[in-house]
């Protein structure tokens, strides 16, 4: 991680991947068994839990050098402007959704009515992810913190998920039912099929007009 | 002796009960390090965080083993400052 300019990469993905958050490093050896040859297996340096990437997803990758303007004094602040960005591009396809207030959490977990899967990134809610009214996940956070910078990355769920796939090579098959009931995807919410390039081209526009407006 | 602990700035807005993971430490009981060194990385609402030593020093004793959680305020670590 570099001082600097900010940097940003937005990206799609051809084919499935498993991307470990890193404090499942230990669990690398029996996952790869089960995955036997499937889809790849990857580690990624933020937190969280495990995220099933894909086709269905577009994921986002922002180094901000330490002292920008974006950084929030608060960890969880700066998690705010990369949800509501990310808000705001959905909203451009038509997709209600928006970034949960840190504050607004308790009442999330209470009315979604199930557990949370804690081994994956989509089964539970952190603060400015971002939802739709019934509080059902489309965009999950984590940050790297570093004293050079920070490393914000984002994963948006534009089609449908293969939940299935992701339990069953976490060996956890009866989750299956409550990441469907606690995720839904913005095609779902547009009533369209939404092309991951373009919603990646638009992304990659606000991503740039707000690090522009930030200088 | 000097408690490490996670800066104030990383529990702000967090709610109480929450707890922090030490991912990974990066020095041994005994390591000499200086102020600015990293020494342990811990995961708190889904960010993996360096910890940083404040001062040159030793890591006298480590409190907090990797993979256990920690609460606000406590210390994971004691750094004995060099003289």
């Amino acid at each position: 991680m570099l001082n600097g300019a900010p940097r940003f990469r937005v990206w799609t993905h051809r084919s499935p991947a498993v991307v470990l958050g890193n404090a499942q490093r230990s669990l690398r050896n029996v996952i790869e068994q089960r995955i036997n040859g499937r889809v790849e297996l990857l580690d990624r340096q933020a937190g969280g839990g495990a995220v099933l990437t894909g086709p269905w997803m577009v994921s986002t990758s922002i180094i901000l050098p330490y002292g920008h303007p974006l950084l929030s004094d608060s960890l969880v602040g700066c998690y705010r402007w990369l949800g509501q960005l990310h808000a705001a591009a959905l909203a451009e396809f038509g997709v209600p959704a928006y970034a949960l207030p840190a504050k607004a959490l308790p009442l999330a977990s209470a009315m979604i009515g199930v557990r949370t899967v804690n081994w994956a990134c989509f089964g539970g809610l952190s603060p400015w992810e971002v939802v739709d009214v019934d509080y059902r996940k489309l965009v999950g956070l984590a940050q790297r913190k570093r004293h050079a910078g920070v490393l914000l990355v984002a994963g948006t769920l534009v089609g449908a998920t293969d939940w299935r796939l992701l339990c069953d090579v976490m060996g956890y098959p009866e989750d299956e039912a409550i990441l469907r009931r606690r995720t839904v995807s913005c095609e779902d919410l547009a009533g369209r099929l939404i092309e991951p390039e373009k919603f990646a081209f638009a992304l990659t526009r606000l991503i740039d007009n707000s690090l522009a407006s930030s200088d | 002796m000097i408690e490490i602990t996670l800066a104030a700035d990383a529990w702000k807005d967090i709610d109480p009960g929450t707890e922090a993971l030490v991912d990974k430490w990066l020095v041994r009981e005994g390591d000499t390090v200086r102020a600015g060194q990293p020494i342990a990385n811990v995961v708190i609402i889904k960010t993996n965080q360096e910890i940083v030593a404040p001062v040159d020093g030793r890591i006298e004793k480590i409190l907090v083993k990797s993979e256990e959680t920690f609460a606000k305020g406590k210390p994971i670590a004691l750094l004995k400052e060099s003289t």
